[in-house]
């Protein structure tokens, strides 16, 4: 039983994390707050004569102060634990190359989601997502960079693929609507 | 008894007709491949392929549901043994000693008993299947509306609880959220709309499909996406067909896993990931070659591999008797299951107890196909792990969008499924387990409708839900479990047992 350090680890929390965790936990107990003033505020249905103890507001009323008082243990803790440089390590991560990588996939997400399909034919918007996803993280986030000419061809060829393979499969063998 | 063996009967010939063998062979390759590729999971892949069962008969998606289900859960170990990734968050505990293995040159021995152990892990999970569902169906007839509400609640905790053993309290904010995402919409007892704020996409609440198609397909691309470093595979050419000695040598370990496996899946929301680390635990404890472990140890290997795969069976139990998901990828099982009009629950076995015996026999199959495809496809496996994520993760967020849009075709089902993967992502970086959330999304209803249908019943009075016995019982549970997640409490409690145990045996 001496060496019972399975798996989940228990080393000491990240600096980064213990601050992280503050701002998580303030931001449940305003969510949690918010939540609960919605349901206090929720229509009691009184017209309708309905049981006191069965109005609708009840439930997330009860999670909505759980989810207050988990945030406010968060909090608490966090305020608690040393964490020595934890505001500096958090920003750096926010500001990493990790981070950054992450955001360019949202960024690409969103455009591809909110902005291409339906303006453009779905075939048309998914072959250019597919194009810029793979030219973007081959040629240009990646450690080493890839040859513009080397990925160029992949990028285009899988591009077309994904658009003619999705369009068949779903919408002529799977008979699924497409956006 | 006798009726349960000529229904398991009736299951295995209902699938022995060639299109069932065929979507048989093709669901469980797709899942290993899926399995073998780091940041597609078992649960993207179930969530991912509902939309191209949807067309299908009932009987035939399920099967294809399923079987991808069991061929991503052991795919996943492929990975762990060769890049020393885990594939799916369920072969987390196979990499410890299946990579070591395969850097002493015993990567074919390791991919072996990988596959020999999830196939014998199924079948025990299978065998308490057919065991434990109809009998534990037949009790669940006993539970009213004050008994479901606890289960609500209890499945949430527990799964809190185990999901995230460093911190069980971010288990807990992840439950309660996904209970609050499941309070949005029109609610069942008064049909009153809550927090729909007058969009009218609200209105039937958020649907689960899009919801864990962000949570477990968007995010996992986010996180994936995010780290540059690659893996090296690291392969050798030694036999992968293992010995039968190698096999029975360590069939109490086996066993145990199995059993300890099935456990942690008939618990509420607790995956695969929680029964293999918990049975590697159990078999490093009691194991005479305890320093090995870590070092590539074949007994920690089929621990780890064996309890993964019994969780499947262990996780139907409560899906199937209790409409309880048994984890994560359950619960798309469970919606999947709605779509084509089944209906999992105390009644399913009344209703249409074949369909349980379906399920044994599906899970049957699917574990053959397994053990065939993972003894004899080891050299186009190895291409599969290949393949560059830039190229992979910009055709799966492709199907991220379709499969989100297919089931209702409405855009607003999208921008749940991006939403959820970017609170999804968020919430993982911070180390929030993903399957409370889920589980609470599911159950949210369940428990809203049933305490205060409860109420109703009772005119307000909530003794009844503390003083009926089963009732009092899990209440209990509850309690307990919350007050052994404060660090304070449990470590008193611990202390006292160890004080005790320490007083027996110093005298001896």
């Amino acid at each position: 039983m001496t060496t019972d350090t399975s798996a989940p680890s228990e080393t000491a929390p990240e600096p980064a994390m213990v601050k992280a965790d503050l701002l998580a936990g303030l931001f449940f107990i305003l969510l949690g707050l918010a939540i609960f003033y919605g349901a206090w505020t929720m229509d009691r249905l009184e017209v309708r004569r309905i049981h006191p103890m069965t109005v609708p507001g009840l439930v997330p009323g009860m999670l909505a102060f759980a989810l207050t008082l988990c945030g406010g243990i968060l909090a608490f803790r966090s305020l608690r634990t040393p964490a020595d440089g934890g505001w500096r390590q958090l920003s750096g991560a926010v500001f990493s190359v990790a981070a950054a990588r992450a955001a360019t996939v949202m960024l690409l997400a969103l455009i591809y989601t909110l902005g291409l399909v339906g303006t453009l034919p779905f075939w048309a918007a998914t072959g250019l997502f597919v194009f810029a996803f793979i030219l973007c993280f081959e040629c240009w986030l990646s450690v080493p960079r890839k040859p513009w000419l080397k990925s160029l061809p992949w990028a285009l060829g899988l591009a077309v693929v994904t658009a003619i393979a999705v369009t068949l499969v779903f919408e002529r063998a799977f008979l699924v609507r497409l956006p | 008894m006798f009726d349960g063996l000529v229904m398991l009967g009736g299951g295995l010939a209902h699938f022995l007709t060639p299109m069932s063998l065929f979507n048989i062979a093709w669901a469980t390759l797709l899942g290993i491949v899926i399995g073998a590729l780091p940041g597609l999971t078992a649960t993207m892949g179930v969530a991912l392929l509902v939309t191209l069962t949807y067309k299908m008969a009932p009987d035939q998606a399920i099967l294809c549901l399923m079987c991808l289900y069991c061929g991503a859960i052991y795919g996943g170990s492929r990975t762990a043994i060769l890049l020393s990734i885990p594939g799916t968050p369920a072969s987390a505990a196979t990499t410890l000693d299946g990579h070591p293995l395969a850097l002493s040159g015993k990567a074919g021995t390791a991919m072996g008993l990988a596959t020999t152990s999830s196939a014998i892990g199924t079948v025990v999970g299978i065998i308490a299947l057919a065991l434990i569902a109809p009998l534990l169906a037949e009790a669940a007839l006993q539970f009213g509306t004050y008994e479901f509400f606890w289960l609500a609640l209890f499945g949430v905790i527990i799964s809190g609880q185990l999901t995230a053993i460093d911190d069980p309290l971010k288990g807990y904010i992840a439950g309660i959220l996904g209970l609050l995402v499941a309070m949005v919409g029109m609610e069942t007892l008064h049909a009153h709309q809550r927090f729909t704020f007058g969009i009218s996409a609200l209105g039937g609440g958020v649907d689960l499909i899009p919801a864990m198609v962000g949570a477990f397909g968007f995010a996992e691309i986010l996180g994936v996406m995010k780290r540059t470093a690659q893996a090296r595979i690291i392969s050798s050419n030694d036999r992968v067909v293992p010995r039968l000695a190698d096999v029975f040598r360590y069939k109490w370990t086996t066993i145990r896993s199995g059993l300890i496996g099935t456990f942690v899946g008939i618990v509420p929301g607790v995956g695969e990931d929680v029964g293999a680390w918990a049975s590697y635990a159990a078999a490093r404890r009691v194991s005479k070659e305890k320093d090995q472990f870590g070092k590539g140890s074949q007994e920690g290997l089929i621990a780890a591999e064996t309890g993964n795969s019994a969780v499947i069976p262990g996780a139907m139990i409560p899906t199937l008797t209790l409409a309880l998901p048994g984890s994560a990828a359950a619960a798309v099982l469970i919606a999947a299951m709605f779509i084509h009009g089944i209906r999992p629950g105390p009644l399913l076995m009344t209703e249409n107890p074949e369909f349980l015996y379906q399920i044994v026999a599906i899970l049957l199959f699917s574990t053959i196909a397994m053990l065939i495809f993972g003894l004899t496809l080891t050299r186009p496996l190895l291409t599969v792990l290949q393949v560059p994520r830039e190229r992979l993760m910009a055709v799966v967020y492709v199907l991220c969008v379709v499969g989100s849009f297919a089931i209702t075709q409405r855009m607003f089902d999208v921008y749940v499924m991006v939403g959820f993967g970017i609170v999804g992502f968020i919430l993982r970086e911070m180390k929030y387990p993903m399957a409370p959330l889920v589980l609470g999304i599911i159950l949210g209803d369940l428990l809203d409708l049933n305490l205060r249908r409860g109420l109703l019943l009772t005119n307000g009075d909530p003794s009844p839900f503390f003083t009926r016995p089963i009732s009092a019982v899990i209440c209990i549970t509850i309690v307990l479990t919350i007050l052994m997640s404060i660090p304070a409490v449990s470590t008193r409690v611990r202390s006292i047992f160890t004080r005790s145990r320490g007083d027996t045996s110093a005298p001896g």
